[in-house]
């Protein structure tokens, strides 16, 4: 069996005090799509913000396809890694945020291009090339040139998906990434998801789209209060859930 | 409007009647003012002439505001090198007052407790003193530390040693003063900047795997650039006035170029005036070029930026073309 893609063992994350993940498990295997669900405030968010590390885990094991997250075990010790080697773990990791976070100050095409000359070194013809490729695939051709406050919130998002392939990262993580969308733009943003999945992408999708994860996911874990709760097959997990903390929180949102 | 389903219906516009009182009145001070600036004032002194065997007088009468003798002045190299001082001092200080400034911002942002109060106490320090002060003790800075040298610290071992008279020449401390003074100010507004750009774009610089040097170079700064540049630009004209303090320790700047003459020939008023219009004519094209360097900044951040001043005329004078086809129309229309 090949190494998983993510694995968490009691990982834990507490801001000031508040303990936010109380030793979370989870094994993501390479090419499936995991979502995550759970009410807000549950650490769906955190725990994906650990994966590539714009958090520190306080406690626990989290491994990125085989190596630890942030740290280097040699001799019996854990050395924190470089800022450098961070960087360079998480360049490998692509990451679509609720908000979009496009670069504001940037096109559309230079949105996608500068992490590939910045962190890879592409040169810039070959990266503009690859943006425009990408561009197309996410259905936007011809918005090269706008700034990303010209275009929809669809539109911004499938850009800012499209900055994140633009990486060739290994691993894919959507922090909620059509909550901030009118309903009429979510289902774009969700087809590219789609076609992103079935392609073969490993991802771990933070959402409250219960059809999506039914449709796509290949494991659904549910947290809540900074513990998973119930983890499995999304038809058995949606349709059959064993813990009442679950029933309510479907009764919610479907 | 609609009753009769065309546009041709007179809209009759709201009377200001109170508005256009007050325009008058404005107007009428603002055409006192630029009367009085040229007007003559007799000197007391007549010249006379015999014409016909009748000797006639007239009073010599000049300029209320000496403008033949501030035309007389406005060009000579005393003053025009004096103005050329003022410039390098404004040029050098805003240098090292927004290098500086932007690298005290940094560190006052910095989660290292140490760099974020010593950049707190920077600031505290030179805004806490009068810059005139800074620069007449920068100017005398010899006594507190007669020479300079460079070396291993607490140790005798020294590379390099000279007289800090030699070097902090009035010129330099002038500098020194003036920059170190400005990065206290610069600092506050390149924090703001900086604080004024969403974290959403530091995180999603650093998930694609940017440094943080990188981050802050590429991302944070260009779109804190649109929050920098119009109080920068307040500072540097601010600076270019302020630079005029350097007469003090004996620098001569364009108002110590001025000072120079007119303590000689005692033409106190038009010198003053020569000065100070080169003043405002430097202002004048700083304020131009800030306009189209807040313009470039605003990139993205506007989904139409605002136009230039040429576009502005163009699209008012085709405006005005445009309504004078448009009134011409209904009336063709009647016929």
């Amino acid at each position: 069996m090949t190494t998983p893609m993510v694995e968490a063992r009691g990982v834990h994350k507490s801001y000031g005090g508040v303990e936010v993940l109380k030793g979370v498990d989870l094994t993501v295997v390479r090419g499936e799509v995991t979502c995550l669900i759970g009410p807000s405030g549950s650490g769906k968010s955190t725990l994906l913000r650990c994966i590539n590390h714009l958090e520190k885990h306080d406690a626990g094991e989290l491994r990125v396809d085989g190596d630890l997250v942030g740290y280097e075990a040699r001799g019996g010790k854990l050395y924190e890694r470089s800022d450098k080697q961070i960087c360079a773990e998480r360049s490998q990791i692509g990451m679509v945020f609720q908000r979009f976070n496009l670069f504001q100050h940037l096109t559309v095409l230079e949105n996608i291009t500068i992490g590939q000359i910045k962190v890879k070194g592409v040169e810039p013809e070959a990266a503009r090339a690859k943006a425009r490729t990408l561009l197309a695939r996410v259905g936007l051709e011809g918005k090269e040139q706008h700034y990303p406050s010209q275009i929809s919130g669809g539109q911004q998002q499938r850009v800012a998906i499209a900055r994140a392939l633009a990486m060739d990262p290994k691993l894919m993580l959507f922090d909620e990434p059509t909550s901030a969308l009118d309903p009429e733009l979510v289902g774009e943003v969700l087809d590219v998801m789609k076609d992103l999945a079935a392609s073969g992408m490993t991802m771990i999708v933070v959402t409250h789209e219960m059809n999506f994860a039914r449709e796509v996911a290949n494991s659904i874990y549910f947290l809540d209060g900074g513990v998973i709760e119930e983890s499995g097959n999304p038809r058995d997990v949606l349709s059959a859930p064993g813990t009442e903390r679950l029933r309510s929180f479907l009764s919610k949102v479907l | 409007m609609t009753e009769n389903g065309d546009a041709t219906v007179k809209v009759v516009p709201v009377r200001h009647v109170g508005q256009w009182i007050a325009a008058a009145f404005a107007l009428l001070l603002v055409a006192m003012l630029v009367h009085t600036l040229f007007s003559k004032l007799g000197t007391g002194v007549y010249s006379c002439r015999l014409a016909s065997g009748i000797r006639r007088c007239h009073q010599i009468r000049e300029w209320r505001f000496s403008w033949d003798i501030v035309r007389r002045y406005f060009f000579t190299s005393e003053i025009l090198h004096g103005l050329l001082v003022t410039l390098e001092l404004t040029a050098l200080a805003m240098l090292i007052g927004v290098l500086l400034g932007v690298l005290v911002a940094v560190m006052r942002l910095s989660s290292n407790r140490l760099l974020s109060s010593l950049a707190w106490t920077y600031t505290w320090f030179f805004r806490g003193t009068p810059v005139l002060v800074q620069i007449v003790v920068w100017y005398n800075i010899a006594i507190l530390y007669p020479s300079l040298s460079l070396g291993i610290p607490f140790s005798h071992l020294t590379a390099v040693h000279f007289m800090t008279k030699t070097v902090i020449t009035a010129y330099v401390a002038s500098i020194v003063a003036l920059g170190l003074n400005e990065a206290a100010y610069m600092s506050e507004i390149a924090r703001a900047g900086l604080i004024s750009v969403e974290e959403g774009q530091t995180e999603a610089a650093m998930a694609l795997g940017m440094t943080r040097p990188q981050t802050l170079r590429s991302i944070v700064l260009p779109q804190a650039m649109r929050v920098i540049i119009p109080p920068t630009g307040n500072e540097l004209i601010s600076m270019l006035k302020t630079t005029s303090l350097v007469s003090t320790i004996g620098v001569v700047d364009l108002l110590g170029a001025a000072t120079n003459i007119y303590s000689v020939n005692f033409l106190i008023m038009p010198l003053l005036i020569v000065a100070s219009l080169w003043y405002i004519a430097v202002t004048t094209v700083l304020s131009v070029g800030q306009f189209y360097l807040e313009r470039h900044f605003a990139k993205g951040a506007l989904r139409t930026p605002p136009p230039t001043p040429i576009q502005r005329l163009r699209r008012d004078l085709k405006g005005i073309v445009s309504n004078f086809r448009i009134r011409r129309r209904p009336a063709e229309a009647v016929r």
